[in-house]
């Protein structure tokens, strides 16, 4: 590993200048499980870390403010499991984050983090497309929103400009009922990658938007406009073709952890197994399921 | 803000840019300078000299670095060190206070939830963490609180006893203490074990030497190259550097080495044959500097063919992997084949069979990942070799540094520290010989650990590809086995020629096979040397043998027990014509396995059942000798050159001297692990040890007993041949003493002590096949019951029983942790492990984020290990070896209840979901050939 200087601005001005100032040559770090192994393993150098984590403006804080849920770029894993859970809010997002890696990283891992490693598999991800999530970018000319699967450009690329850095991300609270869910497809129950994951939204009106990773660079997600996916008495057979077209639009590609083949066939196994839980959270009446 | 940025400004003692770090470490304030990469693992183990927390996977999936931050555990490995300022750390040291174990770390060893330890720090950490937040957690709970920390020893079941014992509920089976009187047939703890929990064990990584340099590996992103040019100008230029090896400062022509084969290079020159293969080694004040100057030395090379699987090999015109002129002689040198092996009897083509089952079976390549990666020290500064290495074979390793630096034995000292888990990944020599020439060369003691990629890419398991008929009647009598096995094996021999050998030469199994014919081939490829594994290349063909025992099964309307129970091999029936027949009441294993399965209870519509056997041959020859001294108090210090890797070797040779001598098992110190303190044992392999070395230790304690019996006599003026030992007590004429109460009389104001030698040898046979008889044979059933996910193709385990025939426990709580740990490894082959390649050769999937083995979630729903015992072993109290029979028949006994679930048939490993659903979508199964 190329060593490396390090430093923790104390605020968020601060840490956008420094970010600025060294531009590519440095890295900003937050829960640090992603960029520590790229860094040993040489996959990025750099010559500064910035560590975010004593930026005031960034500590961990999770609020409800405007018809948002504001989670704050320093929130870890743990920290949103365990005020999702105490809220009853967004059991879906939930789900995702508790297969975030082991409890050691989701101990430090951040939601943010997880969206700005900009992994085609991250977990949590499609969960926050299909909830229309957004992220809060401060930067030198202020404050900037962009939706979750905008803000993910491809595999490893995000829409950041100069000195601009995540703040928060920003979830809509439900105004009625609603019922998420989220799947995912591994090679072991164990702590693994997904093969394929998704996110699963079923309005209070019946829209239904399903969101895929890992079967192309960036999350896609693809909205039910036949209106069978979000009854809950349609049958299979009426869903099946629903499906089968909105997943032809994925483009997975062949790797270590599946083929293609594999991954494609497992985008309707997941979609149907997600809606059934979605209908099931709808029905179970939790208002920001 | 920082100033422009100077990587080494600081000097070599001061690499990179320096920070203070003020922090709470166990409970004490900490304020100490340390690099701004250093991660937090590094700085408190080089640092703090805090060593509990180990490096393995450094990706934080093994979780062995795993310490508590504010109270969460974390990985130490993915943390800066500066992160943790004003932060409290508390790492394994912490948990213990005054020599008394925290209640998580009492509870792991009190039920059997250690082994080799190397995981242990780490996963006590993520188990008190558990145990603070929700001591009552239910199973389910302490899978997920545990998952982020992986072992290879054991099954985890071991750990979540621990957590309910710790949560004061009871667990079916803990340790017996404290210990008064025999100790053979109990659970007695392990010896070494309160080290394990409590961080102190020193293993390679954790050992300093004075002086020592730190070496890095160069090695190039690509499988076969020709090394053109090695630029490493810009790696001589950081500061700390002291040196970089390359071939062209070795000895011409370059030294090589093996066990079999003198074919390894110490460093590669002019060629590399596998991905990882070393090009140039850079020597450095801290690993850190090298590690960095390793990776600026600039290699010019031209990519070539690659051969990466045994098609590849054997196709007309493939590259040869090993230069013709290195197999000098060799008929076969112009070939990728090592060795071509035949054995037959009977008469295979003139048998008429009902059903002939005609199939093609792989087994992928696979890699022992124990959680300890591969670690060396070498001072070769002097005139003599002392070598630091976790080998599972001191004594072949100093014979062979000692030939090839011309040395007497006598000047060659290896020191081997418990290995931290062996599987036969730490047999043989790797990297010591390259270590030697740096350390001769600078002056200086070189250490050498390697990342977990590295270790990968050091050794493997043979890949392989089996072809087989097989002929039965129509009652399901096999008639005859026809076997032609392809053993990928890597760029070098290492051992692999004995473990196609070994592994096909029982090809045929337990069972009475009236004819038989057995081709089997060792086959070069450009990938890291394939060398010894749990099973030695018995579960490659078994996998091919005991499926094909199923198929025909399936087509006879018999079920799996049924076949089994008519042609498995009792008590004297024969094996291999002509060889020693079978040692044990095998069916009576089957018929145990059945049981615990409950084989013929009703199933769930959903569910499949599967059931396989298989044997593996006990060490054939060799000699382990033992020092067993009698102290004047009564206590016993013993003399063994086993490596106790997990296994606990230290633990029954303990039990057999302290109950041979009279002495508690707290009396018992055993030493291990230095060629120039302990005589010869030929090596830790094999599942040899008990059988071997525990009879060497019960002739050495004959020995003393002999000298007590000449001592009562001399003292007490009575005929010797009215005294007699037994149970460990010396019979005088006034009555049985024990012989510790005794020789505290008789040596107490003497203060000498007995001396007793033993040895166990067997010979070599020179016109066996195996160069020798199996001393014993482990015999496993393994059954399985399951069921599918037919859309994802995943498999949920809700059985899984393993039945070894054992001769007898002399613990049986380690007989089963061994069991538990060989079965859970099996696991991992049959379901989810494999190494692959791409077209250059490399391995695509290095590394613990894409390797997967099982993990504490991944564990069968219920594990159940049933052993039988009819004291029927050649070792002490007739016990056999019991390492390695678990893992023999894993993978069909699986495979053939995925099958009765979902009726596919699948002939190659893994049986990853993707594998189950392809075949679930095709649903062909041209198994059914029958004729």
């Amino acid at each position: 590993m190329k060593p490396f200087d390090y430093m923790q601005p104390k605020d968020i001005a601060e840490a956008s200048a420094a970010w600025a100032s060294y531009g590519a040559s440095a890295r900003l770090l937050a829960g640090g499980t992603d960029l520590s192994v790229a860094l040993r393993h040489g996959k990025i150098a750099t010559d500064l870390v910035i560590d975010l984590k004593g930026v005031v403006e960034l500590q961990p804080d999770i609020s409800e403010s405007s018809g948002h849920l504001r989670i704050s770029a320093g929130t870890t894993m743990t920290g949103l499991i365990a005020y999702l859970g105490a809220h009853g809010l967004f059991p879906s997002l939930v789900d995702a984050a508790c297969v975030v890696g082991s409890i050691q990283i989701r101990n430090r891992a951040t939601l943010a983090g997880n969206i700005c490693n900009a992994s085609p598999a991250a977990d949590t991800v499609p969960v926050l497309a299909a909830l229309d999530a957004f992220v809060e970018i401060y930067g030198p000319d202020g404050l900037r929103y962009r939706p979750v699967a905008a803000f993910i450009q491809g595999n490893r690329q995000i829409d950041l400009g100069t000195g601009e850095l995540v703040a928060a991300v920003h979830i809509p609270l439900p105004l009625g009922k609603q019922g998420c869910a989220f799947d995912r497809i591994t090679r072991r129950r164990g702590v693994d990658l997904a093969t394929t994951n998704m996110g699963c939204l079923i309005s209070g009106a019946g829209a239904v938007t399903l969101a895929f990773g890992a079967v192309s660079p960036r999350p896609l997600v693809l909205h039910d406009e036949s209106g069978i996916l979000g009854d809950p008495m349609a049958k299979a057979q009426d869903r099946a073709p629903v499906i089968e077209a909105l997943t032809a639009q994925a483009r997975p590609i062949s790797d270590v952890r599946a083929n293609a083949d594999y991954r494609s066939a497992m985008l309707s196994v997941m979609a149907e197994r997600s809606l059934a839980k979605a209908h099931a959270r709808m029905a179970g009446g939790a208002a920001h399921a | 803000m920082p100033d422009t940025f100077h990587p080494h400004i600081a000097g070599p003692d001061r690499f990179g840019v320096t920070k203070t770090v003020r922090t709470i470490v166990n409970g004490v304030p900490v304020t100490k300078d340390t690099a701004a990469h250093t991660s937090l693992l590094d700085f408190l183990r080089d640092a703090l000299e805090l060593t509990g927390a180990k490096e393995c996977c450094a990706v934080g999936e093994c979780g062995a670095c795993t310490v508590i931050m504010e109270g969460a555990p974390v990985n130490a490995c993915l943390l800066l060190a500066v992160e943790a300022e004003g932060k409290a750390i508390e790492t394994v040291e912490g948990l213990s206070s005054g020599g008394q174990l925290g209640t998580v770390q009492h509870s792991f060893l009190k039920c059997g939830g250690v082994q080799c330890g190397f995981c242990i720090p780490g996963m006590v950490m993520s188990a008190e963490a558990l145990h603070r937040d929700n001591p009552d957690a239910d199973e389910t709970e302490i899978r997920e609180a545990l998952s982020g920390n992986l072992c290879r020893c054991g099954g985890y079941n071991r750990m979540f006893d621990a957590m309910r014992d710790a949560a004061g509920q009871d667990t079916h089976l803990t340790t017996t203490e404290p210990v008064t009187g025999k100790t053979i047939g109990a659970n007695i703890s392990r010896l070494g074990g309160v080290e394990r929990v409590n961080g102190r064990q020193d293993f390679i990584a954790d050992i300093d030497v004075a002086g020592m340099a730190h070496v890095k590996l160069v090695s190039l992103d690509t499988g076969r190259a020709r090394i053109k040019r090695i630029d490493a100008s810009a790696a001589r230029a950081v500061p700390g550097v002291i040196d970089i090896v390359t071939a062209a400062d070795l000895p011409d022509p370059m030294p090589r080495f093996g066990p079999a084969y003198r074919d390894r290079p110490v460093i590669a020159v002019g060629e590399t044959r596998y991905h990882g293969e070393p090009v140039a080694a850079v020597v450095a004040e801290s690993k850190d500097i090298a590690a960095y100057a390793a990776s600026l030395v600039q290699v010019e090379f031209e990519a070539l063919p690659a051969v990466t699987s045994i098609e590849a090999a054997l196709a007309k015109d493939a590259p040869l992997v090993q230069d013709p002129a290195m197999r000098e002689g060799d008929a076969l040198a112009d070939t990728n084949i090592l060795k071509t092996m035949a054995w037959e009897w009977g008469d295979v083509d003139g048998v008429k069979a009902d059903l002939v089952v005609d199939n093609t079976y792989t087994f992928p390549m696979v890699t022992h990942f124990a959680i300890e990666p591969h670690g060396f020290i070498v001072d070769a500064a002097n005139d003599r070799l002392k070598i630091w290495s976790p080998v599972q074979h001191p004594f072949l390793l100093q014979k062979i540094m000692a030939q090839m630096f011309d040395l007497p034995l006598s000047d060659v000292q290896v020191l081997s520290p418990d290995p931290g888990g062996g599987f036969g990944g730490k047999q043989m020599p790797k990297f010591e010989p390259l270590l030697a020439y740096m350390s001769r060369k600078i002056g200086r003691p070189c250490r050498l650990i390697l990342t977990l990629e590295e270790t990968f890419q050091a050794v493997r398991r043979a890949g392989a590809k089996v072809h087989i008929r097989s002929g039965f009647s129509k009652d399901g009598d096999i008639l005859f086995h026809d076997i032609r096995s392809d053993y990928q094996i890597g760029a070098y021999v290492d051992i692999a020629e004995r473990v196609t050998t070994k592994g096909n030469y029982l090809a045929c199994g337990p069972y009475r096979v009236p004819n038989a014919r057995i081709n089997a081939r060792g086959i070069f490829s450009h990938t890291p040397p394939s060398t010894a594994f749990r099973g030695f290349g018995t579960p490659q063909v078994n996998w091919a043998v005991e499926s094909q025992v199923n198929a025909a099964a399936r087509q006879l309307g018999l079920d799996g027990f049924a076949i089994r129970m008519r042609n498995v091999s009792d008590k004297g029936d024969q094996v291999v014509p002509g060889d020693v027949p079978a040692d044990g009441h095998w069916p009576q294993s089957v018929q145990k396995a059945a049981d615990l399965l409950g084989w013929d209870k009703p199933k769930l519509p959903d569910r499949g059942r599967g059931i396989a056997v298989g044997i593996k041959a006990g060490a054939t020859t060799g000699l382990s000798n033992s020092t067993v001294r009698l102290l004047a108090d009564g206590s016993i210090i013993l003399f063994a050159g086993t490596s106790d890797m997990g296994q606990g070797a230290r633990t029954i040779f303990a039990q057999i001297a302290g109950d041979a001598l009279g002495a508690p098992y707290d009396r018992v110190s055993v030493v291990m692990g230095d060629t120039s303190a302990v005589p010869f044992d030929l090596q830790t392999s094999a599942s040899r040890s008990t059988v071997f070395m525990g009879t060497a230790i019960t002739r050495a304690c004959a020995d003393i007993h002999a000298q007590v019996i000449e001592l009562a006599s001399n003292r007490l003026g009575v005929d010797e041949c009215d005294l007699r030992v037994a149970d460990g007590k010396i019979h005088l004429p006034d009555g049985p003493v024990p012989i510790f109460d005794f020789v505290q009389n008789m040596l107490s104001n003497w203060n000498g002590e007995l001396i007793g030698h033993g040895r166990m040898s067997k010979p070599t046979d020179p016109d066996h096949p195996l160069g020798g008889t199996p001393a014993f044979f482990e015999f496993n059933c393994t059954a399985f019951e399951v069921s599918v996910d037919t859309q994802t193709g995943e498999v949920m385990i809700h059985r899984h029983v393993t039945v070894g025939d054992v001769g007898t426990a002399l613990n049986p709580l380690q007989v089963e942790m061994q069991d538990e740990g060989a079965a859970i490894m099996g696991l991992g082959h049959a379901l989810y492990e494999q190494i692959l390649m791409d077209d250059d050769g490399r391995i695509r999937n290095l590394g613990a984020i894409d390797y997967r083995i099982v993990t504490s979630k991944d564990m069968p729903a219920r594990l159940i290990t049933g052993m039988v015992e009819n004291a029927d072993g050649p070792g002490p109290k007739g016990a056999k070896g019991v390492s390695e029979g678990a893992i023999l028949c894993t993978a069909p006994a699986l495979a053939a209840a995925v099958t009765d679930a979902t009726g596919v048939a699948i002939r190659d490993l893994p049986l990853t979901p993707e594998r189950i659903w392809r075949a679930l979508q095709t649903q062909i199964d041209t198994e059914e050939r029958g004729t």
